[in-house]
């Protein structure tokens, strides 16, 4: 099965726009997960807790997929999860930015999961893999060209700028999403595979079969 | 060399951990065989991790820093959390990430085949281990549901081509196939079906309820 979208993104340079050199900012917050494992230090967790914690809640809240109180809820769970899992933090692996965010989309899972009541044995850890950063392309989120990739973002045709949103911000399945937005879920599918195209979010050129 | 992948729609999904956790289990052991694939993950998940970073951030209140705080010291070592807690199923998983299939508890079908049913997952999905033995073959069936496969050991081959260690298929509802065991080894699937499979030739009609069975 060759995906048609996929392959327009053949010929694409390998320099994506994913892979302009790093930013500072991503730098310092490692730093801070770097002093958390080492030094158990409250001072740069109190620092990273300032940043990231109005992002995670504004994460819990896209789509009020969360009420308040669980977005709390989820806002602590992930700062203690941070705490307790900075040891395993590697700068050299993955940005902090990426790696908290990764802890906050599977807290946030099990949060659906709980609420719903799936009787599910199966945490979203469990069921996840765990980058461990030796691809040759694994550090593209550090070393980003953040401006380019949010160039590309801003030009994105405002329907499919939303389903990303319900996909990532607001964590909705395709079939979620088509039923949300009342549209097929052929066109979910199509407008997340021309997004991501448009974005050139995979370095690697062709299609994927 | 891995040739069939699981399609952007469902790499995406995987990223953002909106894929139901069979389905999920099965992309992640895919991605133990698959560097592309991990390639992807990692830039799916960079986008992400994007729109998280631009989110209009929403105001805290200071008391939740201090409740977090006065947790710190109650957080476990993320390893004894971990083996405490562990389930059956998470248990099962890590069976079959680490390729213990002979731990788990298989059933007799045929004389050609093994089934391990790996138990209900969301309550929605059929999930098993295949074990067909070398030349052996699963009777023609057709999907109610769409079924994701990944071939962990030898090989097997259908209607639609020939599918080796590490390949994941994906059948829509609908698709008929025959799968048949390649020769120079037994062949070993990882399967997950939205809903229950149906043999459509009528003489193995009988087999249906029997792959239902649960493994216990």
């Amino acid at each position: 099965m060759v995906d048609k979208q996929g392959e327009g993104a053949r010929g694409q340079p390998a320099t994506s726009a994913w892979s302009v050199p790093e930013g500072r900012r991503t730098d310092e917050w490692s730093q801070c997960v770097v002093r958390i494992a080492e030094h158990r230090d409250r001072a740069a967790f109190a620092k990273f807790f300032s940043h990231f914690a109005p992002l995670i809640k504004a994460f819990a809240l896209s789509g009020s997929s969360l009420s308040a109180a669980h977005a709390d809820e989820l806002v602590q769970e992930v700062m203690l999860k941070v705490w307790q899992k900075a040891a395993g933090f590697n700068p050299e692996k993955a940005a902090a930015s990426t790696w908290v965010y990764t802890i906050a989309r599977n807290c946030r899972t099990d949060m659906f999961r709980r609420l719903q009541k799936f009787d599910t044995q199966l945490e979203a850890e469990d069921v996840g893999f765990e980058l461990e950063g030796d691809e040759p392309t694994m550090a593209l989120h550090a070393s980003r060209g953040a401006v380019r990739v949010r160039e590309l973002m801003s030009d994105l045709p405002q329907d499919q700028a939303q389903i990303l949103a319900k996909v990532y911000m607001e964590g909705k399945s395709h079939s979620e999403t088509a039923a949300e937005l009342g549209l097929p879920l052929g066109t979910v599918k199509s407008r997340v595979r021309l997004a991501i195209q448009k974005l050139q979010v995979f370095m690697d050129a062709g299609s994927e079969e | 060399m891995v040739n069939h992948h699981p399609d952007t729609n469902t790499l995406l999904e995987f990223a953002a951990s909106s894929l139901p956790a069979a389905q999920s289990v099965v992309v992640s052991t895919h991605l133990q065989f698959c560097s592309k694939c991990r390639q992807r993950l990692a830039q799916l998940e960079g986008l992400g991790a994007t729109m998280f970073e631009d989110a209009e951030p929403v105001d805290i209140n200071p008391s939740l820093f201090d409740s977090v705080l006065a947790r710190l010291d109650e957080v476990q070592d993320d390893r004894a959390a971990n083996d405490a807690n562990a389930s059956t199923m998470s248990w099962t998983v890590k069976q079959i990430r680490n390729g213990n299939l002979e731990e788990l508890q298989w059933k007799k079908v045929t004389r050609s085949l093994r089934i391990a049913d790996l138990g209900d997952i969301d309550g929605a999905a059929e999930f098993s281990l295949y074990h067909i033995a070398e030349g052996g073959r699963i009777p023609q069936h057709n999907h109610s549901g769409t079924e994701m496969t990944l071939v962990l050991q030898g090989g097997f081959s259908d209607e639609s081509g020939s599918y080796h260690a590490g390949d994941f298929i994906t059948r829509e509802a609908g698709d008929i196939h025959a799968p048949t065991a390649l020769p120079g080894g037994d062949c070993i699937c990882l399967a997950v079906l939205e809903s229950p499979l149906r043999f459509t030739r009528w003489h193995h009609r009988w087999l249906s309820p029997l792959l239902q069975l649960r493994a216990g």
